[in-house]
C-alpha cells in the first residue's frame, strides 16, 4: 500500500506562507495532479513530499511510514524515503552515460551486477530507450533525456513517483506523446504518482484526481470530471476556462 | 561612388583603426620586440642568450623553484578553496553572505602585504610566532613552504571565486536527483558534485599556477633573503645588473616564462571548451541545503579560526609592528604613533609616493575604462573586421607575467635600444601606459558583460531617429553602460594604486610609488619594519574601502 497521507502541511519562507494547511490522502496507485499557476505552492508541496524541502509544520506519511512529523521532530532525508523524482530540467548527470544514469539508484543500494543489468534493461525497454545505453546525455534529444530521467525514477521501484513539470521543456507534438506514455507506464507499474503542472491539458488528460492550488491554498480537490462540471470557486472556474 | 567613399571614412572605422594602432603599438609591439631582440642577433636567428642563461645552474634552480612553488601554491589553494566553496554554497552555514565577503577579501589585497606581515610573524630571528615559542626559530618564512603558504593565503581566492561561480551554474536538481536516488550527502558530493565542478577546479588550479609563476613581490621579499630565486626574481636581478648581457639574458628568461604562461592559458581554454558540461537549466529552485546540524557552530568557528590564521593574524601583526615604538617588542607601554609620524611627516618620499600612485592610478583607470568600453563595444555590438584581433591582443598582456611586460617595455621604449628622438623610458607616461596595457582586459570584460545585456534595438531606434553612429554611442550606449564603465574604472584603479611588479622595473629615479617605496623600506632602509607596516596599513585600508565602495555603488554586482 503506497499511500501518501498529508496532514496540516505548512511552509513559510520568512513571513511569506507558500503552502497553507495542505491536506490530502493520495491512494495507492493513484495519479494525482497538482495544478495551479506559478508560485501557487505546488512545486514546494511536491519537494516536501520528496524531502528536498523541510516543511514548517505538519505531517507526511508514505506507505504508513511517517517521513515528516513536526510534533515528533521526524524528518527523513530524501535518500531514505524511496521516492522517485523527475525534475523539470531532467537533471540527467552529464558525466555519466545513459546506463550509468539509470543504474545509479541501484548501485547506491549495492545490488549485484546481474540484478542491476536486468532491472536497467527492463526499464529502458519500458521507456523505449533500448540501444542507447552507451550514449552520453549531450548526444540525446530533450525527449530522450526526459525518458532517461523517467527510467531513473522508476528503476528502483519506488513507492511514489514525483514529477515536477516534466514536459514543459518539450515541444507540443512530443508533449502529447509523452502524456500518453507516462500515463501508460504509470498504470503498468501501478505506481502512485504526484504530478506537478501548470498545464491543465496535462492534468485533465492524465490524472485520476487533481488538486487545484492558488497562493498556497487548496481551491479544489476532485476528479477531472468533477472539476470540469462543478468548479468549486471562482478561481477554479476561471483557471480551467482560461 | 560618393556612397563608397563616405563608407570608407565612417566614424566607426576611424575609431577602430585608432584603437588597432594603439593596441598594436602597446600590447603587441613590445612583446614582439622582446622576442626579436633576444633571438635575432647579428642578422640571424640565434639561441645564444637562451643557451647562456639556461646553462647557468642558478637559472636552472630558478626554474625548478618556480615549478615547485607554483605547483605547491596551486595545490594548497585548491585545498583551501574547495571545502569553503561547498560550505558557502551547499550547506546551511550561518551568516553565509558575510562569510563569503570575508573569504574573498584577500583577492583585493596585494600579496606582498602578506609577505611583509608574515616576515614579522615568522622570520627565524625575531618573528612574533617564534618569540612565542621562546625564540626557537621553529617557523622559518624564508623557505619554499613559507613562499607557498603566503601565496596560497591570497591566491586561493582565485580558485574560490571560480568554484562559487561553478556552484551557481550547477543545476541543484542534479544533486537532488542523486539524493532522491538514495545517495547520502557525502556520496552526492563525491559522485555528482565533485566530477561536475572538476573543470572549474582544474581551471582554478591553473590560474593559481599562472599567478604564482608571475608573482614578484612575495618571492622578492620572502624568497630572495632565503636564497630562493624564482624566474621573476631572477629576471629582476639580471636586469638590475644593468649590463647589456644581463638585460638580454633577462629577456631570454622572459620569453621562456611567456611561452610557459601561454601554454597554460591555452591549456585552460581547452579544458573549458572540451571538458566542461553544459546542462539544460530549468527553473532552479533554491538548492536544498545540506543541514550541518550539531556541527553547524563548530564548523562556523573552525572556519573563522582558519580565516583568522590566514589573514587576521597577519593584519594584526602589521598593526602591532606599526604601533611598536621599540622594534620587535610587543608591549602596550611601548606603543604609540611614532612610526605614523615618521612616515607621514618626516619622510618626504611618502607624500611623493602617495601623490604619484594616485595620479598614475587615476589616469590609467580613466584611459583604461574608456578604451575598454570602446573595445568591448566593437567586439560585442559590431561585425567589424579585426574585432577579434582587438580583444585577443588586449587580453594578451593581462595573462602575461608583469615582469615580462615590463621587460618588453624596457626593450621596446628605451632610447638606447630604439633610437627615437624622444624616449618614454623613465617617464611617468610609460608607467601609465603599462598600467593601462596590463589591466585593460578587466575593463573590456566588465563592459562586454554589460553590453551583452542591452538589446540592440535601443540603439537601432536611435539610428532610425536620425542619430549617427558616434551620437548613438554617446547618447545611448554610454549612459546605459554607466555602471559598467564606472566599475571598470575602480577595477583598474585598485591594482594600479599598489602595483609593484612592473613599477619596480620601469619607474625612473624620483618616481616613487606606494609599491616601490614599500619594497625599498622593507628591503633596505627600515629593518624594524615600522615604516613599511604603516604603509601596508594604508594600502590595505585603501583597497578594502574601495572594494566596499564599488559594492555599494553597483548594488553588489561588482566588488567582493
Amino acid at each position: 500500500m503506497s499511500e501518501i497521507r498529508i496532514k496540516n502541511l505548512n511552509k513559510y519562507y520568512g513571513q511569506l506562507q507558500v503552502v497553507n494547511n495542505f491536506n490530502i490522502t493520495v491512494k495507492d496507485g493513484e495519479f494525482l495532479a497538482l495544478l495551479g499557476p506559478s508560485g501557487c505552492g505546488k512545486t514546494t508541496s511536491l519537494r516536501m513530499i520528496a524531502g528536498l524541502e523541510e516543511p514548517s509544520s505538519g505531517l507526511i506519511q508514505i506507505d504508513n511510514d511517517t517521513v515528516y512529523d513536526s510534533s515528533e521532530n521526524i524528518n527523513t532525508p530524501p535518500e531514505k524515503r524511496s521516492v522517485g523524482m523527475v525534475f523539470q530540467s531532467y537533471a540527467v548527470w552529464p558525466h555519466m552515460n545513459v546506463y550509468d544514469n539509470v543504474a545509479y539508484p541501484l548501485k547506491i543500494r549495492n545490488l549485484n551486477k546481474d540484478e542491476i543489468e536486468t532491472a536497467v534493461s527492463k526499464v529502458l525497454h519500458t521507456v523505449e530507450l533500448e540501444g542507447l545505453e552507451k550514449r552520453m546525455p549531450n548526444q540525446l534529444s530533450g525527449g530522450q533525456q526526459q525518458r532517461v530521467a523517467l527510467a531513473r525514477g522508476l528503476v528502483m521501484e519506488p513507492k511514489v513517483l514525483c514529477l515536477d513539470e516534466p514536459l514543459s521543456n518539450l515541444d507540443a507534438k512530443l508533449r502529447a506523446k509523452m502524456r500518453k506514455d507516462i500515463r501508460e507506464i504509470q498504470q503498468k507499474f501501478g505506481i502512485t504518482v504526484v504530478y506537478v503542472t501548470h498545464d491543465q491539458i496535462e492534468a485533465f488528460e492524465m490524472s485520476d484526481r487533481m488538486v487545484i492550488m492558488n497562493q498556497g491554498l487548496v481551491e479544489q480537490v476532485g476528479s477531472p470530471e468533477e472539476v470540469r462540471e462543478s468548479p468549486k470557486t471562482e478561481f477554479v472556474a476561471e483557471f480551467i476556462d482560461g | 561612388m560618393t556612397q563608397k567613399i563616405s563608407q570608407y571614412f565612417q566614424q566607426e572605422n576611424i575609431l577602430k583603426s585608432l584603437l588597432m594602432i594603439l593596441i598594436g603599438a602597446f600590447c603587441i609591439y613590445p612583446l614582439l620586440t622582446l622576442l626579436f631582440k633576444v633571438s635575432w642577433i647579428d642578422g640571424g636567428l640565434s639561441g645564444q642568450y637562451f643557451e647562456k642563461v639556461f646553462k647557468s645552474s642558478s637559472t636552472q634552480s630558478a626554474f625548478f623553484n618556480t615549478i615547485i612553488v607554483s605547483f605547491g601554491t596551486a595545490l594548497l589553494s585548491c585545498i583551501f578553496a574547495l571545502p569553503i566553496s561547498w560550505l558557502l554554497k551547499r550547506t546551511d552555514l550561518p551568516y553565509v553572505k558575510f562569510s563569503k565577503t570575508i573569504c574573498c577579501l584577500p583577492y583585493a589585497v596585494p600579496p606582498y602585504i602578506g609577505a611583509i606581515a608574515w616576515i614579522s610573524l615568522a622570520n627565524p630571528t625575531n618573528g612574533f610566532l617564534n618569540e612565542l615559542l621562546f625564540g626557537t626559530g621553529f617557523f622559518n618564512i624564508y623557505s619554499h613552504l613559507g613562499l607557498i603558504f603566503v601565496m596560497s593565503c591570497f591566491f586561493y581566492t582565485l580558485v574560490l571565486l571560480n568554484l562559487l561561480n561553478a556552484f551557481d551554474r550547477l543545476d541543484p536538481s542534479l544533486e537532488e536527483a542523486a539524493r532522491i536516488s538514495g545517495a547520502a550527502p557525502r556520496k552526492v558530493f563525491m559522485q555528482i558534485t565533485l566530477p561536475l565542478i572538476l573543470p572549474s577546479l582544474t581551471s582554478g588550479f591553473l590560474l593559481v599556477f599562472l599567478a604564482s609563476m608571475a608573482s614578484f613581490g612575495v618571492p622578492a621579499l620572502i624568497g630572495t633573503p632565503g636564497d630562493i630565486f624564482l624566474i621573476t626574481t631572477k629576471i629582476y636581478t639580471l636586469q638590475k645588473m644593468g649590463s647589456f648581457s644581463g638585460i638580454y639574458q633577462a629577456g631570454a628568461l622572459s620569453v621562456s616564462l611567456l611561452l610557459f604562461s601561454i601554454m597554460i592559458v591555452y591549456g585552460n581554454l581547452w579544458i573549458q571548451q572540451n571538458l566542461s558540461y553544459k546542462t539544460i537549466s530549468g527553473k532552479s529552485p533554491r538548492p536544498s541545503l545540506v543541514p550541518l546540524k550539531k556541527l553547524k557552530w563548530p564548523i562556523f568557528i573552525g572556519l573563522y579560526l582558519c580565516l583568522f590564521i590566514l589573514f587576521g593574524l597577519p593584519i594584526l601583526s602589521i598593526l602591532v609592528t606599526a604601533l611598536s615604538e621599540v622594534p620587535g617588542k610587543v608591549d602596550i607601554n611601548l606603543m604609540g604613533f611614532a612610526n605614523f609620524k615618521k612616515v607621514f611627516f618626516e619622510m618626504s618620499e611618502t607624500s611623493r609616493a602617495l601623490t604619484n600612485s594616485s595620479i598614475l592610478a587615476v589616469s590609467a583607470a580613466f584611459i583604461g575604462c574608456i578604451l575598454g568600453f570602446m573595445i568591448a563595444f566593437i567586439s560585442t555590438k559590431t561585425q567589424m573586421k579585426g574585432r577579434k584581433f582587438l580583444t585577443t591582443a588586449a587580453n594578451l598582456p593581462f595573462t602575461t607575467p608583469g615582469t615580462v611586460v615590463a621587460l618588453a617595455f624596457i626593450l621596446a621604449f628605451s632610447q638606447s635600444f630604439f633610437g627615437l628622438p624622444f624616449s618614454l623610458y623613465n617617464t611617468s607616461i610609460l608607467l601609465i601606459i603599462v598600467y593601462v596595457v596590463k589591466y585593460l582586459s578587466l575593463a573590456i570584460n566588465v563592459n562586454a558583460d554589460g553590453l551583452e545585456q542591452i538589446d540592440n534595438s535601443l540603439a537601432e531606434a536611435a539610428r532610425v531617429s536620425g542619430a549617427n553612429w558616434f551620437t548613438t554611442l554617446r547618447t545611448i550606449w554610454f549612459p546605459l553602460l554607466r555602471n559598467s564603465i564606472f566599475a571598470s574604472w575602480f577595477l583598474i584603479l585598485m591594482p594600479c594604486f599598489s602595483e609593484l611588479t612592473m613599477t619596480i622595473l620601469l619607474a625612473g629615479p624620483g618616481t616613487e610609488t606606494v609599491g616601490t617605496l614599500l619594497f625599498q623600506l622593507q628591503e633596505y632602509s627600515d629593518a624594524s619594519g615600522g615604516g613599511s607596516a604603516v604603509l601596508s596599513l594604508v594600502v590595505v585600508g585603501f583597497v578594502i574601502s574601495l572594494n566596499f565602495l564599488i559594492k555599494k555603488m553597483s548594488n553588489g554586482a561588482y566588488g567582493l
